[in-house]
Formats: C-alpha cells, sequence, structure tokens
C-alpha cells in the first residue's frame, strides 16, 4: 500500500494476450467437472460456485490465464466477465505466471511497527529480486501482502496462499529458504495465545503437532 | 391506504415501491448516482442515504407507543439507509437532507470520498455541465479536499470498443454500465476489475464492447468515464440546443433528442418514452446523423440549372400538366411524413393518376425484436394506413420498362439506388424528385429536383411499427422564413437556443430546401389545384378526423410521448 501511494499508478491488463495454456491442456478432467457440479448444488445459482472452481483450475494449471477463466466461465455456465471480475479482485488468484514458491509478506500495519519492512527488504536482497519479481531460477516470487490477519504473530509471511510463517527473523528467512529449495514445506503452527499458556500445555489446538507460544513484545515506557 | 412521512410531509402511497423512486416521482429531489429505474439497486455510491424511522410498538400489546401528547413515537433506525434499496412501508418516516443534519453531512462525505481520486479536469470532459457527479458536489458537496496525497492514476482514454471510450480515473465504480450489459441488453461485456482504489470497468481480456447498445452505457454513466467515441470534444453540452424528436433509422420511432450547434446536428440522444424504448437507443441511431449535415442539397435545380422555388413548383407542374394521370406513377415515402404522404395521396387523386405506392426499405435479419428492426425506415406504417402500399422494386421495373409511365413523381426516396431502375433507364421519363442529400442517385436522372427538409427541419407525424403516432419536431433552422418551422422551433425549445429569437441564432449552416407540406401544395397550385393548409397540423387534424386509421392523432393529443393507434390489422 505504501508504495501505492508513492507510485499510484494501476496497470492496463493486457486486452488481447495470446493463449498460453495449450489447446489439448484446457480442459477439466471428469472427475474435476464432477467436483465443480457438486458445488454448483450447493448455491442457488452458479455464480455461488465461482470462487471455488477458479480456485480448482489454479491449483490445476498453476496460475489464472484469460483463456482459463474462460473455461471456468463456460464450466459453470455464467459470463465470462462475471468470472474475470472475481479473479482480478483477489490478489490470491494469480493471473501471470508466479513462481513455484509465493512468498508474500505482510507489511500491513502491525507487520509494519513490528519489522514486516525490514524482512520484506531482506528476502528482497536476499534472493535478488524486487517485490512482485520472480527469481531467475523461477522458485521464489516476493510479494508485498496487505494484512493476513495474524497480528499477533507478526511479522509473518504466507507461502503460496497457504503456511505461515510466524514471527519473522532474519535466521528464520534463511532457513525456509534453504527449507524450500530442498522442497522442504513447513508444517503447519499454532500460535497460542498468553492465557493459553496454561491450559492443554500451552496448547489449545490439540489437533495440530506444531504450536509456537505467543510471545508479548517489550512494552513502551511511555504506555506503561 | 398506507401513509409515508418524508421530510414532515405525509404521502399516501398504494402497492410496493422502492423509497428513492417514490421520492422521485413526487418531487423530494435525492441525490443518487448508481441507482437506475431500469436496473437493480446496488446501493454502492451511498449517496442517497437517508434517515429511517417507524412507529414504536409495544412489545406487550402490540400497539404503537405514543408520547404525552399523542404522537407515535418513532424509532430510528441506528444507521443511515440506502433510500434506493429501501421498501417503503406504512408509517415509515423519512429524514433527507432537508431535515436532517446527518444526512446532509453523510452525503457532504460520501461525496468527498467519491472526489477523493477523481481528477479535476472538468474543463476538458465531455460529460461537464450534465454531470451528475460535478452537480451534486456543487449542490451537497464540501467545499475542498482534504485529502494532499497524489491521486490514484488509473488507465485513461481506452478504446473499450468502436464507439465507446473509457477514462478509468473518472469512473466512481457506480456499476450502472456494468448491470446496463449484464440486466438490460444481456451482452455481458463489461465488468468491474481489481479492488479498492484501483478499480474500474473492463471488458475481460480478448472481448471487445461492440455490442449494438453500447453507447447507452455513454447517457447512464454519471460522470465522464464513458464517452462517446464520435462525439469527443465536438461541442460542450451548453453549446448545443436540444429538441425532442423521433429517431429516423427504424420502424420503432425511438424517442429521441436531436442536439444542434450552428445548425447541424452534434449527437443524438436517448429520450425516455416508457411506450416505446423506454431509456434506450441503439447505436445505429445514434451514428446516422450526418446525412442531415452533409450532402445537403442548395436550393431546387430544373435539368440541373439552379433556379428559384416559383419557377421550380411552375417546371414541377408543367411536367405533370396535359399527361393523362394513369401515366403518371406516384411514389411516397416511408421516410416521408404522414402529412407530406396525405398530400401527395391528394395530388395523385387531383390529377386522377392511381394512389401512390412506397419503396420498402427492408433488411432481412437487421432487427432484435427490441429497439432494431427490419425495416429501415420510420414510417412505413403511415403509409400503410394511408392506403399507400408498398411495391416491390420489380414490379415497378416492368411497368417501366413497359412504358406505361410518361411522369415519376418521386418523394423523398431514391428509386434508382433502391433497384427499381437505371439513370438511363428513365431517358424518356420526366421525373420530378424531391430529394435529401446530393447522394440520391435518381437526382442525375431528375428533371425538376426540388430539396426537400429531413425529420430534423419539418414538422410531421411518424407512425412506428406497433401504431404508436409521434410528432417530429423542427431541431434545426433552414434557409428562407417559414413561421410555422420559427414558431414550432421556439415552442419546442425552452432554452429558444438557435432560434431567430435568442442571441445565439447564426445563419451558417442553413440548407436551402422546402418541407413537403409547403413544397406539395405550391406544386398543386401551379397545376391549378387548391390545397391550402394552415400548416401541418391542420392536415393531420384533417387526416385524424377523415380515416380512421389515425383516430385521436391530433397534434395536441399526440404532444411529447405519442398516440397509440388503434391496430387497423394493416401490417407496413
Amino acid at each position: 500500500m505504501a508504495d501505492f501511494i508513492k507510485h499510484p499508478v494501476v496497470g492496463l491488463p493486457d486486452r488481447k494476450p495470446d493463449p498460453v495454456i495449450p489447446a489439448d491442456q484446457l480442459h477439466f478432467s471428469d472427475e474435476e467437472k464432477k467436483q465443480i457440479q457438486t458445488w454448483i448444488s450447493r448455491y442457488p445459482t452458479a455464480d455461488g460456485a465461482v470462487m471455488r472452481a477458479l480456485w480448482l483450475a489454479q491449483e490445476k494449471f498453476g496460475f489464472l490465464p484469460p483463456e482459463v477463466v474462460q473455461l471456468v466461465a463456460d464450466e459453470l455456465n455464467i459470463p465470462y466477465a462475471n468470472a474475470y471480475g472475481v479473479a482480478t479482485f483477489y490478489t490470491q488468484y494469480f493471473k501471470e505466471k508466479k513462481g513455484k514458491y509465493v512468498l508474500d509478506v505482510c507489511t500491513c500495519f502491525s507487520c509494519q511497527l513490528c519489522g514486516g519492512f525490514d524482512m520484506l527488504h531482506y528476502l528482497e536482497e536476499k534472493l535478488n529480486v524486487h517485490k512482485g519479481e520472480t527469481t531467475e531460477d523461477g522458485i521464489f516470487t516476493v510479494q508485498e501482502a496487505e494484512c493476513l490477519g495474524a497480528c499477533g504473530s507478526a511479522p509473518m509471511l504466507q507461502i503460496t496462499n497457504g503456511t505461515y510463517v510466524h514471527n519473522l527473523t532474519e535466521e528464520k528467512i534463511d532457513a525456509l529458504i534453504d527449507a524450500l529449495r530442498e522442497d522442504r514445506m513447513p508444517a503447519f503452527t499454532s500460535v497460542t495465545l498468553p492465557q493459553d499458556e496454561d491450559e492443554l500445555g500451552g496448547n489449545r489446538r490439540s489437533d495440530v503437532e506444531h504450536t509456537e507460544a505467543y510471545q508479548a513484545g517489550p512494552v513502551s515506557e511511555t504506555t506503561r | 391506504m398506507p401513509t409515508i412521512t418524508i421530510d414532515n410531509q405525509t404521502f399516501e402511497f398504494e402497492g410496493q415501491h422502492g423509497l428513492l423512486q417514490f421520492c422521485l416521482d413526487n418531487g423530494v429531489d435525492l441525490p443518487h448516482f448508481c441507482y437506475h429505474p431500469a436496473m437493480s439497486a446496488p446501493a454502492n455510491c451511498r449517496q442517497c442515504l437517508v434517515e429511517v424511522g417507524m412507529p414504536q410498538r409495544d412489545r406487550a400489546t402490540g400497539e404503537i407507543s405514543t408520547d404525552e401528547d399523542g404522537n407515535p413515537l418513532i424509532q430510528f433506525m441506528p444507521k443511515l439507509q440506502t433510500s434506493c434499496s429501501m421498501q417503503m412501508a406504512d408509517g415509515m418516516v423519512v429524514q433527507t437532507h432537508r431535515s436532517s443534519e446527518l444526512v446532509k453531512r453523510a452525503q457532504k462525505d460520501t461525496l468527498e470520498f467519491l472526489l477523493i481520486n477523481h481528477p479535476l479536469d472538468c474543463p476538458i470532459c465531455d460529460q461537464a455541465g450534465h454531470c451528475p457527479l460535478q452537480n451534486q458536489a456543487y449542490k451537497h458537496g464540501p467545499e475542498g479536499s482534504r485529502f494532499e496525497f497524489e491521486k490514484v492514476h488509473k488507465p485513461k482514454h481506452i478504446d473499450l470498443g468502436p464507439r465507446v471510450v473509457l477514462d478509468g480515473e473518472r469512473c466512481i465504480n457506480c456499476t450502472r454500465c456494468v448491470r446496463f450489459t449484464r440486466e438490460v441488453s444481456k451482452s455481458d461485456q463489461l465488468t468491474i476489475i481489481e479492488r479498492g482504489v484501483k478499480n474500474y470497468p473492463m471488458t475481460p481480456p480478448g472481448v471487445e464492447f461492440n455490442e449494438p447498445y453500447s453507447m447507452n452505457v455513454i447517457d447512464i454513466c454519471p460522470v465522464g468515464a464513458l464517452t462517446s467515441k464520435d462525439h469527443r470534444f465536438k461541442a460542450r453540452i451548453w453549446e448545443m440546443s436540444k429538441t425532442a424528436s423521433v429517431s429516423t433509422v427504424g420502424a420503432k420511432g425511438s424517442n429521441c433528442y436531436y442536439w444542434v450547434k450552428d445548425n447541424q446536428i452534434m449527437k443524438v440522444t436517448p429520450r425516455t418514452n416508457m411506450d416505446v424504448n423506454e431509456f434506450w437507443l441503439a447505436d445505429e441511431e445514434r451514428l446516422e446523423y450526418r446525412k442531415f449535415n452533409e450532402d445537403r442539397p442548395d436550393g431546387p435545380t430544373v435539368e440541373g440549372a439552379p433556379v428559384s422555388w416559383e419557377l421550380a413548383w411552375k417546371a414541377a407542374a408543367d411536367c405533370l400538366s396535359g399527361v393523362d394521370g394513369s401515366r403518371i406513377l406516384f411514389l411516397g415515402s416511408a421516410w416521408a411524413t404522414v402529412e407530406d404522404n396525405y398530400l401527395l395521396a391528394k395530388m395523385a387523386d387531383a390529377v386522377g393518376a392511381s394512389a401512390p405506392v412506397y419503396l420498402p426499405h427492408v433488411e432481412e435479419g437487421h432487427g432484435d425484436g427490441w429497439l432494431r428492426t427490419d425495416d429501415r425506415t420510420p414510417n412505413a406504417q403511415g403509409c400503410e394506413r394511408l392506403g399507400i402500399h408498398a411495391a416491390s422494386a420489380q414490379d415497378l421495373k416492368a411497368r417501366l420498362e413497359a412504358g406505361e409511365i410518361d411522369v415519376l413523381y418521386v418523394m423523398e426516396d431514391d428509386p434508382v439506388a433502391s433497384g427499381v431502375c437505371s439513370v438511363a433507364d428513365l431517358a424518356g421519363i420526366k421525373v420530378v424528385l424531391h430529394h435529401y442529400n446530393t447522394t440520391n442517385q435518381t437526382l442525375q436522372a431528375a428533371d425538376v429536383a426540388l430539396p426537400a427538409a429531413m425529420a430534423v427541419e419539418t414538422v410531421g407525424t411518424f407512425v412506428n411499427v406497433d401504431g404508436h403516432a409521434q410528432r417530429l419536431r423542427p431541431a434545426k433552422a433552414i434557409a428562407g422564413v417559414n413561421r410555422t418551422l420559427s414558431m414550432e422551433i421556439g415552442k419546442c425549445r425552452a432554452d429558444r437556443h438557435g432560434t431567430p429569437f435568442d442571441k445565439w441564432y447564426n445563419e451558417s449552416n442553413l440548407i436551402n430546401c422546402q418541407p413537403g407540406w409547403v413544397a406539395l401544395p405550391a406544386v398543386a397550385a401551379a397545376l391549378g389545384h387548391e390545397m391550402t393548409y394552415k400548416g401541418p397540423k391542420q392536415i393531420m387534424e384533417e387526416v385524424s378526423a377523415s380515416n380512421p386509421a389515425f383516430k385521436g392523432a391530433t397534434y395536441s393529443a399526440m404532444g411529447e410521448l405519442g398516440v397509440r393507434l388503434e391496430s387497423t390489422g394493416v401490417t407496413a
């Protein structure tokens, strides 16, 4: 957002892009079609299933070029324009090809105060890319993200619309990058709140293996 | 009957009403952007906020609670409500910006939000002068902006399609254009892309905004985000006069305004008539206005040589006199008004010829069941009701080739271009031609050519495909003095702009032509037949009184919105 204030320019989408998915691959399998029909049956109109269907398409094709959005629209029998509007609304739908791992570093309010930009810049320097860019080997894309709802464990980042990495430090980023290069995805980690620490051994989420206790930061002299 | 109190004034109502529409219908003006009566109310501009309350009811008894004076206690909803999406209920109490400081403040703040990223380019914006955002910012908005950062920049002057240009920065995301393509024209070519401050309307990749009704989004756009490629930077709104009239492009007779500057039609926009075209106008009806400005003749000619009107009437009469009536072919026109066709039929009768016929201009498959029709003429139904019937080009060709015709009297049509005959075929035949444009191919064969006033320069009546009789009003002046036309121009323009009575009057681009209701009586007079009328109004009175197919179609009855004539079973 801060960058957007400095360079407040919105781009025009490519109006006549060449297709990137070969025509012979551009279809859903019977199983996927059946899945989409199940989703459609859960809503009063087919529009309701557009987000799940787009998500399925993104998992299948990696990203959502216009021809894939068209495919989803045709499958749901809704106007192409509707599906395209939904796809552009959410940053989690990738409209262009991204790296294998997309690192969304939160720089929104809480993370910014706790060093979100330091983490972003460290990552940019370490991978030698600017935010929004993909490394030359095509493994990492670094992005700046708005609030991801984990302010308690700020600063944090998210890996490809999935796993969160909490309480970021430079060391943690180093370890994360090394692990991802070896395709070792960090496990889901539940961050518990301080008041939980006395109960259940500090972990209310008995269903997850990895927990990390919330660390209360130092409180400023003036607020004390 | 249920009642509603708006600004301490009580109204009675029946049935289900949206609050905003009810207010607008009853003269309570409320600012709004996204609401349009023909489309769903998404309530996303937040400009029509009002305070809404209902009488408080005692929970135990269900009785309406009253204060010590016996007045019902009103429980207002905790937040302001969007009046566009609010359904009215009995006993409802509404406070608008006239009675509520809170509403006033909310409208002002909403406008400040809408204007945060809106560019200050009103001086070069085509919408300036008739821009709801501009008007409402003056009326209800803050005096200045507190936003001191650089504004968000979005794509500007983007070709959305062949006829519509987008300026993304001016857009306030009311979604009227998107809802138009989704709900009214059903082309689904537009959507809002991106989110938050970055969003603007766009076609999806690979799609062009080219539907045949695309230009309607220009009218419903409450800002200058969507403008007409054709009219861009041509004229400011206050430089033009507008005249309520009828489109000439199809048989639907869509109601429209003709916008005139310096006696030239600059653009055509829709005029609301719920019986005919509702709020809309097809693109073809907006763009076919150059025929009114370009290739217009300058005065009458006899054998190609310019002459005075008096000599031209005489020459036309000479062509007709002394010829056996059965050897004269009168060609009426579905482009011409009912009045003019009626006079032509009268003249044919006077010289002993059979009733005129007209050439149909039907393009199969052009119509879409909405505003575009297969028939490309505005008055075929009017001709049929007058007893002037369609004649195929082949039949006429056969009659010409058989040598049955000595004189061809053509009113406002082009038999050569319609394939009736070639110029060479007309060599031995006298041709009198009332024509609109110098591109008329019959002109080369015409012995007497009489330039005719077009639909934007005359007074008259068209009957549309459904039998709706509607009046034409003169949008621009013609050369020469005609009291009836001047009076009509003065009457039908509220601002009297461009009439001889105002300071804007100018003499550029005046076409030297005559309306049919002047030309035909003049020719008839030269022939020795009296056809004296004070003007088209009197002609139409005679038609409506004498012909049951036009019962009730007088000028006063037709007014602005026309009269639905009784079905006669005739189809054009």
